[in-house]
């Protein structure tokens, strides 16, 4: 009985979450901030590249190909560390805020390719050709026939992506950002107490869990429409 | 205004179509038929450069059309492609389905777009389907928008690929109804089918496919009474009981 009290005591403080709730929030703030535009620019990034890797344009996919492998197969922590520490170097200095929108962006860009492309693939192919005998070109069928209807289909493994980048995101803080998970973290030394820990574990779920909740609810949809 | 000259195609190591050669004019109706594999369909899609032939030429109203030069997207423009399997835009409702190409490749004002497209499905028997999406059509129907889709672009000659092969026997009518219409109208057609009905009654022309090679072509009613060639006569016997 002991041990739960102290549990309680530890990591359920009441009245310290009260205190360090509105910086927890300015953090929360921030962590949408970096992944609600890290994840439009991963999705310009990634649909971009994915077109390039299903039109097979010889050099140009190949690029695309080392993008989506390179950034996929090293842990983002690196990427983010990369992107802020070794830069300078070559004479990019980027502001940290700038510099975590960019490894996010890029990073999620290279799962968003992965999942525009399966998307784009799993479009019956007669789609394209009715397309193409009309006389439209490639990127026309593109455009206006394939592209519009992966969108339904692309929607929940996007949605869970996205769900990813927002966890993702905590990863800022070794670059000095204040969000979310460095704002919980700083609060745990200056309180010497881990609760804020836990507050910041909830308003992570109040984030994500509606998200979750939606991928399952279009999936279901979407099995009842194709099926 | 179709000329096939010598026409080869290999898929790896299958050749498929071993030297055709053929010249349809203005207005007249081919039917091809033979058993499947024959390479009905590959010599439709190469008409339409859906398939890049291994050699050989195909002229089209004496452009090239098979050349490197020959910018592929206008010829589609000028040739129609029905397809078995329907195609239709599925995101799309039926009037955008066959104004789609109207406004994206012509850009065509919306208004004037609109008026072909009811126009063409009044002409195939859709008005009152306009504003319906694919799903919500029979297999009939959702052919009869395609055809009407096809039509559109105003093509100078028109492909159909078993168009009726995918439909449930008491759909087959109203699809060929239409296409018969279109023959009358004097639209040129390359017709695969099964359907060796419509193939007497409305093709001027038709040609017996067999391991990539035409073994025999000739006048639809002389062809189909009189068949030369025993492997013609053979398929012919076989499909017609
Ligand atoms: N893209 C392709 N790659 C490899 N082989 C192909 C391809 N398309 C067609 N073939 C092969 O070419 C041959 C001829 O095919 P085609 O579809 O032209 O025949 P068909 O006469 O239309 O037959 P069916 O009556 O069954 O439609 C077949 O053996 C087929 O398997
Ligand atoms: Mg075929």
């Amino acid at each position: 009985m002991q041990g739960i009290a102290d549990l309680f005591q530890k990591y359920f403080s009441f009245s310290i979450i009260r205190e360090i709730l509105p910086f927890l929030l300015k953090g929360a703030l921030l962590t949408v901030f970096f992944s609600a535009t890290s994840e439009i620019i991963g999705i310009i990034i990634g649909l971009t590249t994915s077109v390039i890797r299903v039109t097979r344009i010889k050099v140009l996919s190949q690029l695309a190909v080392a993008y989506v492998d390179l950034f996929r197969g090293t842990p983002l922590l690196m990427q983010i560390i990369f992107v802020y520490y070794a830069l300078p170097y070559l004479g990019i200095n980027l502001p940290a805020t700038v510099a975590g929108i960019v490894a996010l962006s890029v990073n999620s860009g290279a799962y968003v390719s992965e999942i525009f492309r399966a998307g784009i693939e799993s479009i019956d192919k007669g789609q394209t050709e009715a397309a193409r005998s009309l006389g439209m070109s490639y990127m026309q069928a593109m455009r206006y026939v394939v592209i519009p209807q992966t969108i339904k289909r692309v929607l929940p493994p996007l949605t869970n992506e996205f769900v990813a980048l927002i966890k993702d995101s905590s990863l800022l803080s070794v670059i000095a950002i204040a969000e979310l998970m460095r704002t919980a973290k700083e609060m745990m030394t200056w309180k010497m107490n881990p609760s804020s820990l836990t507050a910041a574990a909830i308003i992570y779920l109040i984030i994500t869990l509606p998200l979750t909740r939606y991928v399952s609810y279009m999936e279901k949809k979407l099995k009842k429409s194709e099926a | 205004m179709i000329k096939i000259v010598d026409l080869h195609k290999k898929f790896g190591h299958l050749h498929v179509l071993k030297g055709v050669n053929l010249e349809i004019k203005k207005g007249e109706v081919w039917v091809i038929i033979g058993p499947s594999g024959s390479g009905k369909s590959t010599l439709l899609r190469s008409i339409n450069l859906l398939e890049e032939p291994t050699s050989g030429k195909i002229f089209f109203d004496d452009l090239e059309i098979t050349s490197k030069k020959v910018n592929k997207d206008k010829v589609r423009q000028r040739i129609g492609m029905v397809f078995q399997s329907f195609n239709l835009f599925p995101h799309m409702n039926v009037l955008g389905n066959v104004t789609l190409a109207l406004l994206k490749v012509l850009k065509m004002k919306p208004e004037k777009a609109k008026k072909i497209g009811v126009g063409l499905l009044t002409r195939v028997g859709l008005k009152d389907k306009i504003e319906a999406y694919p799903n919500q059509l029979s297999g009939g129907q959702k052919q009869r928008v395609a055809i009407a889709r096809a039509l559109a672009m105003n093509p100078d000659a028109m492909l159909f690929d078993e168009v009726t092969s995918a439909l449930d026997p008491e759909l087959v009518k109203e699809v060929l109804d239409v296409m018969k219409d279109l023959a009358k109208s004097g639209m040129t057609m390359l017709v695969v089918t099964h359907e060796m009905g419509f193939a007497k009654e409305v093709g001027s022309h038709v040609i017996f496919m067999d391991e990539g090679q035409i073994v025999e072509e000739g006048i639809a009613s002389e062809l189909f009474e009189n068949p030369r060639h025993p492997r013609t006569k053979a398929f012919l016997d076989a499909v017609l009981y």
